[in-house]
């Protein structure tokens, strides 16, 4: 589908940079879906994606020169700032990541878990997911982009190699490589509740 | 295709598209025949499916609205201020460039006007209060100046009011040409306006009435180009 003229990107950054508020509002909805799955992935905490997204956006409008048209699209570069949060937000991180955050009323983690047919089933579904999460969460953080980028936000890797700024072979190296560390996780986990089963 | 290979581009050939038609046949010829590889590429599947649905979870994950409230009420404060900025240096220069040009119109009618109090102040002094000792050598080489006799007033003759009261005039009528003068020798001659005591008459050799001599009056002198006066005209 054809963005009308006046519903581009940079007409849109153009006009907020002027103090179009209806501008910037309409940019923000058309991008913060994807910085925030980005960042929730990425860091596994809905707080920290929050917080990621609002400075993504503080940067485009305090600074909306900052986005150079003729180098890209606009989506490219708020996933380039939102990375940069991302990566600042993790060496600000002690290295142990719980299984299981809470929300500020208690729910549960940050990542809403759909669907179910029975409780047990739920249940099993749910711990199943937590622990990909956990292990997605405990890759090394470039290894962990590469998966993100290619496996979660169905990049291909031209588009997640320009997103990341290397080349495509390191995209691919690392994907293989983060791979074979969640598979290895995946694995670990799959077998500790057959153990204890055994055990039993 | 190797082991190697295959873990390295061959468990996400289908997807890869930077990999040729050759190369995904050989991803796929190699994983039907090492069992190894089949198991990996098995394996992998297996992760990606729980992977899928993990991206599935988090796929309508959407920013709080919260967050597009705050970053509206930034945008707001950011550029009302902006504004206000904007506004505020434009009437500190608009209250500037009015004071500079207030500043300039006052300094040029208080001019004015202390250049019409000094003229009419020239216009009711004698004339030996505006020609003081030290003046006498510019008066001397004043290009219309005359010889005037003690009491008489040149009037406007120091600085700039001299324009005003030399004026060159050919009209001869009514003129009193003073003893020892010739009409003929008046070819080069100016007319000065000078306010002078009637006594300052006398000086020129013409009568004076004492019981006006004090009084002063206004003539008209015609001065030859030797710079003494040739006649004498009293206006009525």
């Amino acid at each position: 589908m054809r963005i009308a003229e006046q519903d581009r990107d940079d007409v849109l950054l153009r006009r907020a940079a002027k103090g179009d508020e209806e501008a910037f509002t309409l940019l923000y909805r058309r991008h913060q879906a994807a910085m925030y799955r980005f960042a929730l992935r990425m860091t596994g905490n809905s707080w920290a994606a929050e917080e990621i997204v609002q400075d993504v956006f503080m940067t485009l409008m305090r600074d909306p020169k900052k986005y150079d048209a003729t180098r890209g699209a606009l989506g490219a570069f708020l996933y380039g700032v939102a990375r940069n949060r991302v990566m600042k937000h993790m060496e600000h991180l002690p290295r142990e990541i719980p299984l299981e955050e809470k929300n500020e009323d208690g729910t549960g983690s940050g990542i809403v878990l759909q669907d179910a047919s029975t409780p047990a089933m739920w249940v099993e579904k749910r711990e199943r997911k937590l622990q990909v999460r956990a292990a997605v969460l405990e890759l090394p953080v470039e290894f962990r982009e590469a998966v993100v980028l290619c496996e979660l936000e169905e990049m291909s890797y031209e588009e997640a190699a320009q997103m990341a700024g290397c080349p495509i072979g390191t995209i691919r190296s690392r994907l293989h490589r983060g791979r074979a560390l969640l598979m290895a996780k995946l694995e670990m986990l799959r077998s500790v509740p057959r153990r204890a089963s055994v055990a039993r | 295709m190797k082991c190697e290979e295959f873990e390295a581009i061959g468990l996400d050939a289908e997807r890869d598209a930077s990999l040729s038609e050759v190369e995904r046949g050989a991803a796929r010829e190699h994983a039907s025949t090492c069992s190894r590889c089949a198991a990996l590429q098995d394996s992998w599947q297996a992760a990606g499916v729980e992977l899928r649905a993990f991206a599935e979870d988090t796929a309508v994950a959407q920013a709080p609205a919260r967050v597009e409230m705050r970053l509206r009420q930034e945008f707001r404060t950011q550029h009302v201020t902006l504004k206000v900025r904007r506004t505020a240096a434009i009437a500190t220069w608009a209250l500037a460039a009015t004071a500079l040009l207030v500043g300039v119109v006052s300094w040029h009618s208080w001019r004015r006007s202390r250049q019409e109090v000094a003229a009419n102040h020239l216009n009711s002094v004698p004339a030996a209060n505006n020609f003081p000792d030290n003046n006498s050598a510019t008066r001397a080489n004043h290009k219309n100046s005359a010889e005037v006799p003690d009491g008489m007033l040149e009037r406007g003759s120091a600085g700039a009011g001299s324009s005003e009261t030399l004026v060159a005039d050919n009209e001869l009528s009514g003129f009193t040409f003073l003893p020892g003068a010739f009409a003929a020798d008046t070819d080069e001659a100016a007319i000065l306006h000078v306010r002078m005591q009637r006594s300052a008459l006398g000086a020129l050799g013409l009568p004076v009435n004492e019981e006006r001599a004090g009084e002063w009056i206004q003539v008209d002198l015609l001065v030859g180009d030797d710079g003494l006066p040739q006649a004498v005209r009293l206006p009525q």
